[in-house]
Order: C-alpha cells, then sequence, then structure tokens
C-alpha cells in the first residue's frame, strides 16, 4: 500500500493520529504539501461521500473522517505557498442562517467542502444576512452554502439572497441552499443557485457551481 | 366514537368508526389561537388553550404537550435561547456537558420544581380537567440519544460513540433515571400517553443504535409502560436503517418520518405494530393541495393496511393550508378500521 494510499485509508476509518503521522512522515519524505489534497484525501472523502449516500456511513462514522482529514489538512494549509495557496477550488462562505441554531448538518457540509478542497468561512449559527455579505466581501467568496432545519427560518434564506443583490455582490457567488425543510422548488423560488439534499449531493453542486 | 376510544380501540386491536387523528402540531397550534410561540412553549395556560381549540377545530383525536427539545435540559441548567416566535432551542457552542467531566456532579431536576419542566405538569393537569374523556392527553418526554445530545452538544456526542462508548453508557443511564422520573410525573399528573422523542437516533446508525441507544430506549419504554401509560415513539428523519429495532421496543404507536417508507416500517415491524405517519410535512402537507394530500395519506394507509393513525411525518409546519389539514381529517373519518382488514397470511401486513 502506498503513503496515499495508507493515508486514504486512515481518513476512512477516522484515524486521525494516524493520518497526522502519516502526513508529517510523507512531508519529511519531500512529498509537496500541495499533493495531498487530490491523491489523497479529496478521494478519502469521496469515498466516505459515497458511504454515506449507500447508508453504508452514518453520522459519527463522517464526522470522525472528517476529523481525520483535518488533521492533515491543518498540517498542510499553512505550508501552501504562492499559486498552491490561490489554488483551492473556491471559498465557500457556510452558515446556518438567522434564527436556526441547527448546526450539525452545516458542519458536516463545511467539513467535506474542505476536505475537497474549498477554502471554507463558517460563520456558524444565527448568521445574520449582513454578517454574510460582510463574509463574503471580506474573504472574496466565490459561493455562499446556507442550511436551516425549521420552515421559520429558512426564510431568512431570501433575506440573505436580498442583502447580497443590495450589496451589489449577486453576480459575484453563487448561492446554494440545503436542510431537512428545503426543496428544490424553494431553492429556486427564492433566487438560489442550487439545493443541496445531502452533504455529498453539495459537495458535487459546489464544484458545479464554481466551474460554471 | 369519542377521539379518546377511537385511539384506544386501534391501540387494542378493535375495530373503530375512523381512523384516529393524531398530527403533531406546536407552532401551527400557536398560530391558530394568535399567541406568539414563545408564550406557547413556556405557559401552559396559552398552550392548553392553543391544543383543545385546534383539536376540536381540526378534528384532532388527542391534545399534547409537545413543545420543544429544550425542557428537561433547560431545568438541568443548560443554556437555551430563546425566541419571540419560534421553538426556544439549547445554545450547543455553550453546552452544558461540553466538559464530560460535569456529568458525575450533574443532578437530575426534581419534575416539580417550579422550571420548565413543572409547566409541562401544569399543562397536563389542566388537560385532565378541560379535555374529560373526549380527547387522549399525551405527555413527552425526549428519548436517551435526544436528551444526550441536548445536554453534550450533538456534534459532540456523535463523536463520543467512537471516542468514548463509556462516557456515552454514562450519560444516557443519568438521562434514562431524569426521563423516567419525567414521565412518571407526567402520567401523575395526566398523561395516558407519553410520547418519546429520540431525533438524534436516527443519526447514529444501526450498529450504535442497537448496541448503545435500544438497550436505553428499550428501559424508558418498558418504565413508562409499568407506570401505566401507554408509549409512542418518534424519531424525526431518515430511520431505515433502524426500523426494525424501533418495532422490537415495544411502543404502541411508532411514527414514521417521511424518510422511512410506509411500507418498509410495516415489512419490519410485522402486522400488530400501529404505526402513525408519514406524508412528508413541507412537501406533500403544506405545499400540496387537498386533493393531494387526501391522496397521499391513503397511500400510506394503503401501505400500512391495518393499525394505522393518520398524521404527518413530524410537526405540521406552521402556514399548512387549512384545507389541507382538513383534508388529512376527512380521510381520517371516512376510513374506519373495518375497510382494510390484514390479510390473514400477510405476515408483510401489505393489502
Amino acid at each position: 500500500m502506498s503513503q496515499f494510499e495508507e493515508m486514504q485509508q486512515a481518513i476512512i476509518d477516522g484515524k486521525a493520529p494516524v493520518v497526522k503521522e502519516l502526513t508529517e512522515q510523507a512531508l519529511r519524505d519531500g512529498v509537496k504539501p500541495a499533493e495531498f489534497f487530490p491523491k489523497a484525501i479529496v478521494p478519502a472523502m469521496n469515498e466516505v461521500g459515497r458511504r454515506m449516500r449507500d447508508c453504508e456511513f452514518f453520522i459519527p462514522e463522517v464526522l470522525i473522517a472528517a476529523r481525520a482529514a483535518r488533521a492533515a489538512t491543518d498540517i498542510l494549509r499553512p505550508l501552501l505557498v504562492g499559486d498552491e495557496a490561490s489554488r483551492s477550488a473556491g471559498t465557500v462562505v457556510c452558515c446556518t442562517v438567522k434564527g436556526d441554531l441547527h448546526d450539525i448538518g452545516k458542519n458536516i457540509v463545511a467539513m467535506m467542502l474542505e476536505s475537497a478542497g474549498f477554502r471554507i468561512v463558517d460563520l456558524g449559527v444565527d448568521a445574520s444576512p449582513e454578517k454574510i455579505v460582510q463574509a463574503v466581501q471580506e474573504h472574496k467568496a466565490n459561493l455562499v452554502a446556507m442550511s436551516a432545519l425549521l420552515t421559520t427560518t429558512m426564510v431568512n434564506m431570501k433575506a440573505g439572497i436580498a442583502a447580497l443583490a443590495s450589496a451589489g455582490l449577486r453576480d459575484h457567488v453563487k448561492i446554494m441552499v440545503g436542510g431537512a425543510p428545503v426543496t428544490e422548488n424553494w431553492a429556486r423560488s427564492i433566487g438560489a443557485d442550487g439545493y443541496g439534499k445531502d452533504a455529498p449531493t453539495a459537495v458535487d453542486l459546489a464544484r458545479s457551481l464554481v466551474a460554471n | 366514537m369519542k377521539g379518546r376510544e377511537r385511539i384506544l380501540a386501534t391501540l387494542d386491536g378493535q375495530p373503530a368508526d375512523a381512523l384516529p387523528f393524531m398530527p403533531i402540531t406546536m407552532m401551527f397550534a400557536a398560530d391558530h389561537v394568535g399567541v406568539k410561540y414563545l408564550e406557547y412553549a413556556t405557559d401552559y395556560r396559552v398552550q392548553v388553550d392553543a391544543q383543545l381549540r385546534v383539536a376540536e377545530d381540526y378534528d384532532f383525536d388527542y391534545v399534547s404537550v409537545i413543545s420543544d427539545p429544550a425542557c428537561e435540559a433547560a431545568d438541568c441548567g443548560a443554556s437555551v435561547k430563546f425566541f419571540p416566535d419560534q421553538p426556544p432551542a439549547l445554545d450547543e457552542e455553550n453546552a452544558l456537558l461540553a466538559d464530560k467531566g460535569k456529568l458525575s456532579t450533574l443532578k437530575a431536576p426534581d419534575p416539580s420544581s417550579g422550571g420548565r419542566m413543572h409547566n409541562r405538569l401544569k399543562a397536563l393537569s389542566l388537560f385532565k380537567r378541560r379535555a374529560g374523556g373526549d380527547k387522549s392527553i399525551e405527555g413527552w418526554v425526549e428519548g436517551p440519544c435526544a436528551e444526550a445530545a441536548d445536554l453534550r452538544g450533538i456534534n459532540a456526542l456523535m463523536t463520543d460513540f467512537y471516542d468514548d462508548p463509556g462516557f456515552v453508557s454514562g450519560l444516557f443511564e443519568f438521562v434514562l433515571e431524569l426521563e423516567l422520573a419525567f414521565g412518571k410525573a407526567q402520567i401523575a399528573a395526566g398523561a395516558e400517553l407519553i410520547g418519546i422523542g429520540d431525533a438524534a437516533a436516527s443519526l447514529v446508525g444501526p450498529k450504535f443504535y442497537e448496541e448503545l441507544v435500544w438497550p436505553y430506549e428499550t428501559r424508558l419504554v418498558d418504565g413508562l409502560r409499568a407506570s401505566g401509560a401507554r408509549t409512542r415513539l418518534h424519531i424525526c428523519g431518515n430511520t431505515r436503517s433502524i426500523l426494525a429495532g424501533m418495532g422490537r421496543l415495544g411502543c404502541d404507536i411508532v411514527d414514521l418520518d417521511s424518510l422511512a417508507p410506509v411500507s418498509q416500517g410495516r415489512r419490519e415491524m410485522g402486522p400488530r405494530q400501529v404505526l402513525l405517519g408519514n406524508i412528508d410535512p413541507v412537501r406533500a402537507l403544506r405545499n400540496g393541495t387537498p386533493e393531494s394530500v387526501y391522496d397521499a395519506v391513503a397511500e400510506c394507509h394503503r401501505e400500512a393496511c391495518n393499525r394505522f393513525i393518520v398524521g404527518a411525518g413530524c410537526e405540521v409546519p406552521r402556514d399548512t393550508p387549512a384545507a389541507n389539514l382538513r383534508a388529512m381529517a376527512r380521510y381520517a373519518r371516512e376510513h374506519g378500521t373495518a375497510e382494510l382488514q390484514p390479510k390473514a397470511d400477510s405476515s408483510r401486513g401489505l393489502p
């Protein structure tokens, strides 16, 4: 098993200390930081997404796998220089919208996006439209991912989109939404660019939105 | 038949003049009487008024004290955020058991000590005086996984299953003691049916559900039944991988959320289990038409065959059109339990 294959397996198995050790060893062996993403982290998290979609993995497995992936990315991010550092898949502002404190779905999406090579600006829960606008401006984000668990708070996704439009940012960012009560129709009706029905779908959607 | 009689007949396998109608209403009920949800969730008199009105106006067969998941956790001392017009919610960033070491000194609150749990007991006493024998009166407790998530924080609890299963068991023991005491106090106050909400259990997968969650759910169900109550299990979300275990708990009613097909629930739980549900609350009930709602309920009924209670997969959304909810009631009233008898050889329960 190659170093990268071993690392992929350790991420899938959620073994953060092993991933950390393998990352450090590979760096000592001269592997370039940027190589880890396409050769180990992204394929491993793609496999985690597949297993989640196929009901082989559930939330505990996904969370420990994402934590293991982060054990590598925490070491690698500061080492990326020049082109490598700016060559992320995109910058995503993630949040649970105003009035809503439910964050496990948003957290999983954020972790999987990060493992897929996106730079994440996580605004946490109860994020106001103003906060979203500020984060997009400050971090020059090209994607906003909003989550809501309640029918009462999903309306605040619309407010977030309106605020981005008022700030003149709507044409500069793609917007994706998700959460239990959210539907494709709802996403379309509020002017979002896409709806992610689960975390793996959200990662695929983010990739396609950024590519377009 | 009165609503209460209709429910009890169905639970006992007796014929009933109509299918019981037991949708969960919280914000919908508050809106129905024009009160802010904060008042509904914190003032038992407001909740009782709203529940009785909505039950009467939409022909429900029961009333319930369910309001939000933060009731017991608040009395334990957890940080809870209150909003003017939506359910109170746990402040996970400041979870009570962010430090696992605090579990050893945590004391289960007395349900009658004047907090949110006491408010629920007062609601039940008032229901008993006002609902008489017409409507079934439902109490509500959090299940072990849900309450553990409320106290520990759901993100942390999910990784605890791998990192520290011993802590998870210890936390479930604490929750079991807390919820059994609360459930028994609710029974004494007037509840004849106790709903057990264990939303987080749908997230853990079959392995942890069987090994860690199910044993505590079983002890909770057994304890409540031994105290004389009927039990109703409600696990939000996709429960497809744990349906068989849910059926083995021995609950009088098992709710199915819309992500778990009724046909699969019937197949895995057998023909005797009373199933409740499960049209999609948003896509089918709120966004549908009276005709499509009626048809969706009919399909659930067809899949469940007998021993079926009409309801949505989860809470009726607050802005559901009245005509859609009435379409569910109409279906229930038009179908007595004699109309869809299980086939004698139908171990899978399908008509």
